[in-house]
């Protein structure tokens, strides 16, 4: 009897664990709308245990202040980010639509 | 032809100023106006509001412009709309321009829209009062956008554009996660558009989401979202008859 309550109390714990890692990327998510960036178009998801970040953000401070608030958010979780900044390059040709 | 160039999601802020304008400086050279499809600023203040009036000003190209849910962030829209005209931009809710543009009339109507999903998948008027407020207030916005379209071709334009914030159609949202799908946008700002008709719908919105879609009508849709362009802006070509 003992084991097999051992093993719920572990299941349980590896679960709820699991859970944690969500609700930090969500609220990793809540902070970047809320605070200076006003941020919801980068996504972090959960892959292969570790956060990928990634999505395009309109200036070099931008990127700078959302990679610093990432990692302070995430601290001792394993991150990936993939962010870039805007091009804010003039097109080289037209879309004719006809 | 008419050249359109339109850009959405530009999102400045105080460390923006001077970012944009190099490009739109090339406008003259390439476009006859310039449509800007909301998210203008990060949340929507007069401070943020006036980096954006400052990078159009004086450009030699009509600028219309909506605005977008982070330009209501911060509870001001009418001060942001007053500084953006200000600056010589026409910002639409619910109403049209007409633009005189080598010697074709353009007409414009625009809208921020809002939400509650695509056929089949959509949020319906009912329940809870906070809910069927947030399908009117769709249903409001495509109303006066199909209102407005019809008047500017009850004014001989020769080309009508739909611009809006938030997507008239789905595909344009491809790339997103479908299960947001009905916050990115809602098929009756589309069905505006097919009754109305129009030559060309742009929206922003959807960073996540695909340019080229269409309405069940067939009016071509862009989403120029700026991280979906991956430009200062895109320009469109539309021939008239």
């Amino acid at each position: 009897m003992t084991e097999p309550a051992a093993e719920q109390a572990g299941t349980g714990g590896a679960a709820h664990a699991e859970e944690n890692v969500e609700y930090r990327v969500a609220h990793l998510r809540d902070r970047l709308a809320a605070e200076e960036l006003g941020e919801l178009g980068v996504r972090a998801e959960i892959r292969a245990g570790a956060v990928v970040v990634s999505g395009t953000v309109p200036s070099a401070q931008c990127r700078e202040t959302l990679l610093r608030t990432v990692h302070e958010a995430l601290a001792g979780l394993a991150v990936h980010t993939d962010v870039v900044v805007a091009d804010n390059a003039s097109p080289d040709h037209a879309e004719e639509l006809s | 032809m008419i050249r359109v160039a339109a850009v959405g999601d530009i999102h400045m802020g105080p460390d923006s100023q001077g970012l944009l304008r190099p490009a739109f400086d090339t406008l003259p050279d390439c476009a006859d106006l310039l449509l800007l499809a909301g998210d203008l600023t990060r949340h929507g203040t007069p401070e943020e509001a006036r980096v954006v009036a400052q990078e159009v000003r004086g450009l030699p190209v009509p600028v219309v412009a909506v605005l977008g849910n982070h330009d209501h962030h911060d509870e001001q829209p009418e001060k942001v709309t007053g500084i953006l005209q200000e600056a010589g931009v026409a910002v639409l809710e619910g109403e049209g321009a007409v633009l005189e543009c080598g010697g074709t009339r353009v007409g414009v109507a625009g809208t921020k829209g809002f939400g509650g999903g695509f056929v089949g998948r959509s949020a319906g008027e009912f329940g809870e009062p906070l809910m069927k407020e947030f399908v009117r207030y769709t249903r409001r916005s495509a109303d006066a956008l199909r209102t407005a379209l019809e008047d500017l071709g009850r004014q001989d334009c020769e080309v009508r554009v739909a611009l809006t914030h938030f997507s008239p159609v789905a595909d344009t949202l491809a790339g997103e996660p479908p299960e947001i799908y009905p916050f990115l946008g809602s098929y009756l700002l589309a069905e505006a558009i097919d009754t109305a008709g129009a030559d060309l719908s742009v929206h922003g919105h959807a960073h996540a989401g695909t340019e080229h879609g269409m309405t069940a009508g067939g009016v071509r849709v862009r989403n120029v979202a700026q991280p979906v362009i991956r430009r200062a802006f895109n320009v469109y070509q539309l021939h008239t008859s």
